[in-house]
Order: C-alpha cells, then sequence, then structure tokens
C-alpha cells in the first residue's frame, strides 16, 4: 500500500541523509568539545580569547556584510528592471546575467590579480603609478569577487518574488496616486520580502565561510583559511574544532533568522495576477537605458573570469607591465592537457561529480516523492531536512568528512586491510567521502526541482497508470520520472556544476595527487611558480566553457523556475 | 461476463467529516448506473472507493464475488475515465491506449489489434499518433474511453467525463458512451452533477447527499416520484406546497393547504396517516394553464398571473393562487410552464386564469 511504501522510504531516506549529513556535524561538534573524553568548554572559550581567531572571524563577518550589501544592490535594481520592462536583447542578457554563478570567483580571482595587480592592466590604463590594489584592499577585492560570482543567487530570488507579485496590488496604489519610488518601498518591496531574505541568507552564509576566493587572494586573516592552515592538526588540536564549530553555529543562527524572524511571513497572493500587463515596453533610447545596467554587471563579473582568458592564452611571463598580454600562444591548453596532475583531475572530477549526481537523483526522487505524494506526519519535516545542507557551509561539512576519516584511519581493522583503507582513508583515497561531501551540499537542488515537478504534474496521471494495473515501481519508470524528466535533468544539471567546481571539500579531502579534482589542481598549479599560473587559466578555462554550456542548458529547460532551486 | 458491484455498509471519513456514510447499494451486472448529487455528497469518494485510490474506513466492497476493500487499485482490475482523462502528455494516442495492454503482457500483434478496436470503437483511429495535447477536448476524451476499455476491465468507472466539454460535445458524448457501454456490455458507473445526463442514458440513478443514498431507482421513478423533498429539488424544477393530510383512502390522499384541499393518487406503501405535516411537490409542467379546465382536471384553481418570461417553446409563468375561502391573492406562489403557450401577459398586466393539476402528478413528500 502506498502509506506503507512511503514509510518505508521516509525511514530509509532519513537514516542515509540523517548518517551523511549528521554524522560529520556531530564530530565537528565532539572534537570541540569532548577532548580525552571530558567535556569541555575550555577550547570554545579559547576561540574568543585568542586574538587571531576573533579576528578571523570578525573578518569574515564583514566579508559576509559587505558581499550581502553589495549583492543587495547590484541584483534588486536589475531584478525589478527585468521584471517591469521589456527591452531589446532582455533574453540574451537574461541568461548571461546567470553565467557568473557558475564560475567560482576562485578561479576568478587569478585574473582579478592580473588585472589589478602591482603592475597589472588597471594601472596601465589609468597611466598611474603602480599601486597594488589588492595589497591595500584585500578585503574589497574579496567582496568584490564574491559579490560578483554570487548576485544572479539573489537576483533569481527576487525575480521571482517580484513574478508573483501581482500587479494589480502596484495598480491599486497608483491609483490611490502614490508613484514611483514611493510605490516600490511601500507597496513593492514589502511583498517581496520573502524572496530577498530566502536570498540574502545563502549569499551571507556562502560569503561568510568561503575558502577559495581568500586564499586565491591571499586573505589569510578570516576563519576559512586560518581552518584550512589548521588541518594538519586536525587529529591533535581541539581549537580547529571549536573554530569550525563556531562558524557553524553562527550560520545556523543566521539561517533561523532568516528564515523564521525575517522570510516566515510571506504573504500570499490572494489572487493570481488576474492582469498580464506587469512589463512595460521600453524601445530605443529608453530600452538601451534599461540595457545598460544589465551589460555593466555582466561585463564586469565577467572582468576577472576575462583576464583568466587572457592570462590562459598569453605567453608565459608576456603579461607584465601591459594592459594586455603581449604575446599570445595556445601552448598553455596543450601543455594543460599533458601536464599529469591536469588530465587525471578532470577525470577525476567527472568521475565523483557523475556518482553525486546519480546519488541524489536516487534519494531527491524518493524525497520529493514522499514529501508531496505521501500524507505521512513527519513529511514537512523531511523537506526541511533536505534543504539545510543549503544553511550548513561546505567549509564546516568538509571538516567534518575529514574528522571522520581521521578517525577510522587509526583503527587498526582499517589500517590493516587495504580494502578499507582505500575506503575511509582519504590520504589513501578520497573517492568515497568526496562523493558523499559532493552529493549532500547539492541535496537541495536535486530535491527542489524534484518536487516542483511532481507538483506541476496530476496524481491522476499516476492513478490512471495504476488503475490500468501498473505498480508503484512501474508507475514511476514509465509515467512518472519521464513527466518530471525536465526538472530532474535541470536539477541534475546544476549538483553537476557545482560539483565540478567545488571548493572547499575539494581542496580538504583530496590529499593524493592522483585523486585531484579540478579545482584543488587549479589551486596547486597555481602556486607553482614559473608556468602554473597560465596552464591554472587554461585548465580554469575549459571548466567555465563546460559549465556554461551546462547552466544555459538548464536555465532553457527551466526558464524561470530556476529561482525555485535557490529557496530555503 | 459482466459482474455486479456491492458496497456493504461503507464508511469513508476525512478527519471528522463522514463523506461516504454507511452506504449499502447492489450495482447489477451490465448495469448503466449513476452516481448523482451535489458537489461534496460523495459521489466522486464513492468511485474512487471502487477503484481502490481510497480505502474506507469500514464496509465491504466486492466487485463480483471479490472482497476488494484492502486491495491496491493496481489489482482490481477496474477501468477508470478521469474527470481530467489523465491522459500521458509524454505518449501518444496509441502508447496512452497500449499502455494497459503491455502490463498485461498481452501479445505484440494482438495487441496492435485490440488497440486499433478500441481506437475505432470511439472513433480515433486516424489520430493514433498524435499527442494528447494535439487533440481537442472531445477527442481527448474518448482517448480516455478507449484507453479504460481496451483492458476489458471488470467494470468502467466514469468521473464526471463530460464536465470539460461544451453543451454539444456533451449530447453527442453521453449518446456514445452508453452505446459503448451496451455494446461491450459492461458494468458501468457514471458519476456526474448533471441530471440531464443521468436522466437521459441511466438505467438506475442513486441520487446522494451528505454522504448517504436518497433515492435510488430508474430516471422515470426518479424523476416521476421523487420521494424526499431533496430529490424533488435537485433533480428538475418544482413547487413545494405545504399542507396537513385530511384524508387518506386506498387510492387518493387529500392534503388541506392555505390555498384549499389538494388531492393526490400517487400511493407508497407506506402512505402518512392524518393529521401529519407533509410536502406536495408539483412540477411546473404538470400544471395545466387556461380558461376551461377538462372536466376530470383533478384540483383547479384561480390564478393570477403575474409575470411570465417567454421563451419560444414555452412560456413560464410566475401565478398566484386565489385562496378559494377568502377569493384574494395569496401568499402561495406557483412557478407554471406552458409549452406551445397560448396565454402570454403583456407589459405585465395582471391577468386572470385558471390553473389544474391531474392528481397523479402530485406528490406527497413527508418531511
Amino acid at each position: 500500500m502506498r502509506t506503507k511504501v512511503s514509510w518505508i522510504i521516509f525511514v530509509i531516506v532519513s537514516l542515509i541523509f540523517g548518517f551523511l549529513f549528521l554524522a560529520p556535524l556531530w564530530m565537528v561538534i565532539r572534537g570541540g568539545f569532548i577532548v580525552s573524553g571530558q567535556f569541555t568548554l575550555e577550547y570554545l572559550f579559547g576561540v574568543f580569547k585568542n586574538p587571531v581567531y576573533t579576528e578571523g572571524l570578525f573578518n569574515s563577518l564583514m566579508l559576509a556584510v559587505g558581499t550581502t550589501s553589495l549583492v543587495t544592490l547590484i541584483a534588486v535594481p536589475l531584478a525589478w528592471l527585468g521584471n517591469k520592462y521589456d527591452f531589446p536583447g532582455k533574453k540574451l542578457v537574461s541568461g548571461l546575467i546567470l553565467v557568473p554563478m557558475i564560475l567560482p570567483p576562485f578561479v576568478g580571482a587569478i585574473g582579478f590579480q592580473q588585472i589589478l595587480g602591482f603592475y597589472g592592466g588597471l594601472n596601465l590604463v589609468l597611466g598611474i603609478e603602480p599601486t597594488d590594489w589588492l595589497g591595500s584592499l584585500q578585503y574589497w577585492g574579496v567582496i568584490s569577487l564574491q559579490s560578483l560570482a554570487l548576485y544572479p543567487i539573489m537576483y533569481l530570488n527576487v525575480s521571482a518574488a517580484l513574478a508573483n507579485v501581482d500587479p494589480a496590488m502596484e495598480e491599486a496604489a497608483a491609483n490611490l496616486g502614490c508613484r514611483g519610488v514611493k510605490k516600490f518601498f511601500k507597496i513593492t518591496l514589502p511583498l517581496i520580502m520573502p524572496g530577498l531574505f530566502a536570498g540574502g541568507t545563502i549569499v551571507f552564509i556562502w560569503s561568510f565561510t568561503e575558502l577559495g576566493t581568500p586564499l586565491i587572494m591571499n586573505f589569510t586573516k578570516c576563519a576559512s583559511v586560518q581552518v584550512f592552515d589548521a588541518l594538519k592538526e586536525i587529529g591533535t588540536n581541539p581549537f580547529p574544532y571549536a573554530l569550525v564549530f563556531v562558524m557553524l553555529a553562527m550560520s545556523v543562527t543566521i539561517y533561523l533568522v532568516g528564515k523564521f524572524l525575517l522570510g516566515g511571513k510571506a504573504y500570499a497572493m490572494q489572487s493570481k495576477a488576474a492582469t498580464v500587463a506587469g512589463t512595460k515596453n521600453a524601445r530605443g533610447l529608453k530600452g538601451l537605458l534599461v540595457l545598460l545596467p544589465f551589460a555593466l554587471v555582466i561585463f564586469v563579473a565577467l572582468t576577472p573570469h576575462l583576464g583568466v582568458i587572457a592570462t590562459s592564452f598569453s605567453v608565459p611571463g608576456s603579461w607584465y607591465q601591459s594592459i594586455l598580454p603581449l604575446e599570445f600562444t595556445t601552448g598553455n591548453y596543450v601543455e594543460a592537457l599533458g601536464h599529469s596532475m591536469t588530465v587525471s583531475s578532470i577525470r577525476n572530477s567527472l568521475f565523483y561529480s557523475v556518482l553525486a549526481v546519480m546519488f541524489n537523483a536516487v534519494i531527491g526522487i524518493a524525497i520529493a516523492y514522499v514529501v508531496v505524494r505521501s500524507d505521512i506526519p513527519f513529511r514537512g519535516a523531511l523537506d526541511s531536512l533536505a534543504m539545510l545542507p543549503l544553511a550548513v557551509p561546505g567549509l564546516v561539512m568538509a571538516f567534518g568528512y575529514l574528522a571522520i576519516s581521521s578517525h577510522f584511519s587509526n583503527l587498526d581493522w582499517v589500517k590493516e586491510q587495504p580494502f578499507w583503507q582505500n575506503l575511509l582513508d582519504v590520504r589513501t583515497n578520497p573517492t568515497l567521502f568526496l562523493v558523499i561531501a559532493y552529493a549532500i551540499r547539492r541535496l537541495p537542488y536535486m530535491v527542489r526541482s524534484a518536487v516542483a515537478g511532481l507538483q506541476q504534474t496530476s496524481v491522476t496521471l499516476e492513478e490512471a497508470a495504476a488503475n490500468l494495473g501498473a505498480n508503484l515501481w512501474t508507475t514511476l519508470r514509465r509515467i512518472t520520472i519521464p513527466l518530471i524528466m525536465a526538472n530532474l535533468i535541470a536539477g541534475g544539471l546544476l549538483a553537476f556544476s557545482f560539483s565540478m567546481l567545488e571548493v572547499s571539500d575539494s581542496l580538504m579531502l583530496a590529499q593524493r595527487e592522483d585523486f585531484y579534482p579540478i579545482t584543488k589542481t587549479i589551486y596547486e598549479l597555481f602556486q607553482l611558480i614559473g608556468t602554473g599560473k597560465y596552464i591554472a587559466s587554461a585548465l580554469g578555462v575549459w571548466a567555465m566553457m563546460f559549465l556554461t554550456v551546462t547552466i544555459i542548458g538548464s536555465s532553457l529547460i527551466l526558464g524561470r523556475k530556476l529561482g525555485a532551486i535557490f529557496r530555503v | 461476463m459482466a459482474v455486479s458491484i456491492r458496497f456493504e455498509h461503507v464508511t469513508k471519513c476525512f478527519g471528522d467529516n463522514r463523506v461516504v456514510d454507511d452506504i449499502d447499494l447492489t450495482i447489477e451486472p451490465g448495469e448503466l448506473f449513476f452516481l448523482l448529487g451535489p458537489s461534496g455528497c460523495g459521489k466522486t469518494t464513492l468511485l474512487r472507493c471502487i477503484a481502490g485510490f481510497y480505502i474506507p474506513e469500514s464496509g465491504k466492497i466486492f466487485i463480483g464475488n471479490k472482497d476488494v476493500t484492502q486491495l491496491a487499485p493496481e489489482d482490481r482490475d477496474t477501468g477508470m475515465v478521469f474527470q481530467s482523462y489523465a491522459l500521458w502528455p509524454h505518449m501518444t494516442v496509441k502508447e496512452n491506449v497500449a499502455f494497459g495492454l503491455e502490463l498485461r503482457k498481452v501479445p505484440k500483434a494482438e495487441m496492435q489489434q485490440r488497440v486499433a478496436e478500441a481506437l475505432a470503437a470511439v472513433k480515433m483511429t486516424d489520430r493514433a499518433d498524435y499527442k494528447p495535447n494535439q487533440l481537442s477536448g472531445g477527442q481527448q476524451q474518448r482517448v480516455a474511453l478507449a484507453r479504460a476499455l481496451v483492458v476489458r476491465p471488470k467494470c468502467l468507472l466514469l468521473d464526471e467525463p463530460l464536465s470539460n466539454l461544451d453543451a454539444k460535445l456533451r449530447l453527442e458524448m453521453r449518446g456514445e458512451i452508453r452505446r459503448i457501454c451496451k455494446q461491450f456490455s459492461l458494468t458501468a458507473v457514471y458519476v456526474t452533477h448533471d441530471q440531464k445526463e443521468a436522466l437521459s442514458i441511466a438505467d438506475r440513478i442513486a441520487v446522494l447527499d451528505k454522504g448517504k443514498i436518497q433515492q435510488c431507482g430508474a430516471p422515470r421513478e426518479v424523476y416521476k416520484f421523487p420521494t424526499s423533498r431533496f430529490v424533488a429539488h435537485f433533480i428538475g424544477e418544482t413547487n413545494f406546497v405545504e399542507g396537513t393530510v385530511e384524508k387518506v383512502s386506498d387510492r387518493e390522499i387529500t392534503v388541506a393547504t392555505p390555498v384549499g384541499p389538494i388531492g393526490s393518487t400517487v400511493m407508497s406503501a407506506h402512505p402518512p396517516a392524518v393529521g401529519q405535516k407533509v410536502t406536495l411537490s408539483i412540477r411546473p409542467e404538470v400544471i395545466h394553464i387556461g380558461y376551461e379546465p377538462p372536466p376530470d382536471a383533478g384540483n383547479v384553481f384561480d390564478a393570477a398571473i403575474h409575470d411570465t418570461i417567454y421563451l419560444g417553446e414555452m412560456a413560464q409563468h410566475e401565478v398566484n393562487i386565489i385562496t378559494a375561502s377568502s377569493g384574494h391573492a395569496g401568499d402561495l406562489k406557483l412557478n407554471v410552464f406552458d409549452m406551445n403557450p397560448k396565454i402570454v401577459a403583456i407589459d405585465n398586466d395582471i391577468q386572470m386564469a385558471k390553473i389544474w393539476v391531474r392528481k397523479n402528478n402530485v406528490v406527497v413528500l413527508r418531511d
């Protein structure tokens, strides 16, 4: 019977998810509070007493505040314009505006340095004394890079919220004499608040714990880099655990505040928008004026990546004290594909990501099915639980998995048997933990898209199959999955893209060169003196091209619904 | 081949709401049986209990001699036509129809033949390779019917199958559905809120309200001889006249009303007792209007016509009955349908006329 099957799925999924998600968090908490079998608050307080750690936490918090503010300033006006006006080229820019999301700021940072560095292009364009824009303004550099990568999340959330606002609401205000800016702040803004906070929460947590960008920008005085630097002591020093716990606690608090205090009161529209005429036509000069901010943001957001592309094509050493590289070559690409690390890293990333997406597809469909199609009591809780990985920083999860692995690797039965050692010790083979880490962190995208698909598919289509004699499995295989395939592909593509360019898990868990994924390889190449930077850029360009294609594909399939995937 | 469907004290609740309340009913083999009632009366719930989408809280359901109460939907072998048709948009018409046969592992050659036959039966042969969203509502409806029929189910379940069609198609399709049911001699249960559908093609009708069967019988029986105010009011239009039983004999009941005594020769198995309060149901079309009632007219009254709607084939009059004792127009208003109308009030001038109702057209309802 349906209910019985739902319960079985519910229990199995909860166990798998609970174990894979909660176990690493538990390891973090345990490591920080229980030392030599004794419960202690010494290390937690120690974090706050240590000026290095408090400075790091404060800087991370400031990075998050700055990034979230800047993202809001960029995204809200754009979303408002996009919702309000039809203008020439709108289709194109609404697609392009999302592209920076999947280009990791961590890769962009390489190009950014080429342009803004001491002997970089900007100084020469401005014709001023060489200024190290980054040395003195590291903090702003990290914020800019992160904002330019994260604003699409906010843009999608706010766009979706704006699309939900019945135009009659604004018309009613206008009818009563409220106009322009006042109308926006009095009527529109309060109505889109939940969307704004949903996006803001994710951006805040993301930038609070971002590891790759500060690392490449050499901004070491922030908590995430401090955790990364302390990884070597993971078996012996409780301080990193306590620091990670503090980051976790702060993230969860922000998530809860965002969800329940600020974003909780969504105003249900009493009617579906009755009038379609929400958009005005902007032609000619006016159209260009609306297009301009979009073009500007896209250009600025892509500049670091253009820098990466330029770097990748320049002869090593030829982009120095010049606006653009002086000599071009495709040699870096050849070398990138010939380098021992790169080829295996592409293969590794593909392998990990495909496995993770497959895992997510199965678990995601199962969760969505229970949430949408069953009426068992705890299905709402399961839905919220599956969204939680969005609230927990990747850094914290990665640290937790590392702690688990470190715990296992010290056990005798793991040490003695190569099979277990390969499975459980990341120093030998990180595949299992990397796949789990990739999968769990991207599960929300899969669950959201599967849930959306099921909600849009009438249950009578499944009943009709049952009526003709199809059991649950046949119905799922022949009817349900084909019908929600578009959603599954879109969710899967997103999960796949994000896995391919995942930073924190990859940097922390992959410790042997032959198991490096793409991102870790880029990081390691970047560290090499001489040609490293150029080969790293070439590899980055390969990855970016690949991801641009997938994100455009999924946005074409999902259209405006893409925004719903980034909701918490 | 055709089977019966039997309900034994079936109750289905949603929370505290008893949507189907202790239903006892047998649907005979080969019968085209209608569940008729207003929205929320429990008719669709009852149908979904047969299909297995709901499991009743108590009671038993039999298809043929088999107790199917706890059986999963896929094991019941019923063919259902959904209100929304539920055609799978990712499959062609042919694939939709073949789905049930595939599951039954019917050999390929036979499958093709049966799909072709089923599509021919609903006149959709030339649309076999279309996708559902390329079809009109009426065509989708027919494909849904073919998909349910092709597996030769034990019984056919139809959930408001015509409610999404326009008026003209509805007329056409309801005849078609009856033809097909009889052609395959299927036991069919048809849910609708449209009384015209039910009256025109049903073998029997059960009128439901608040989860209970109010009346069950052949269309003519339910229409002509309703047993409760609800049924009389729900099916067709009627006039209610309140009164008290004055005299009861073997063949006739006389009821005292504010406008004088009214006689009825419609006798039930348990006639009311003298002095009991009753309601008379008199349908507008059984009331005659004119100036010279025939000698066997039955109940005759003087009436003032004070509103007339002229519709061509008939006129709908609203009349006030003149109370016999006082000679004044009282409060009792009746609706009268005059076919091929002779009397048409002009400019709302109140006209005087006589109305009469034969005694076999007056139904006595106990409150």
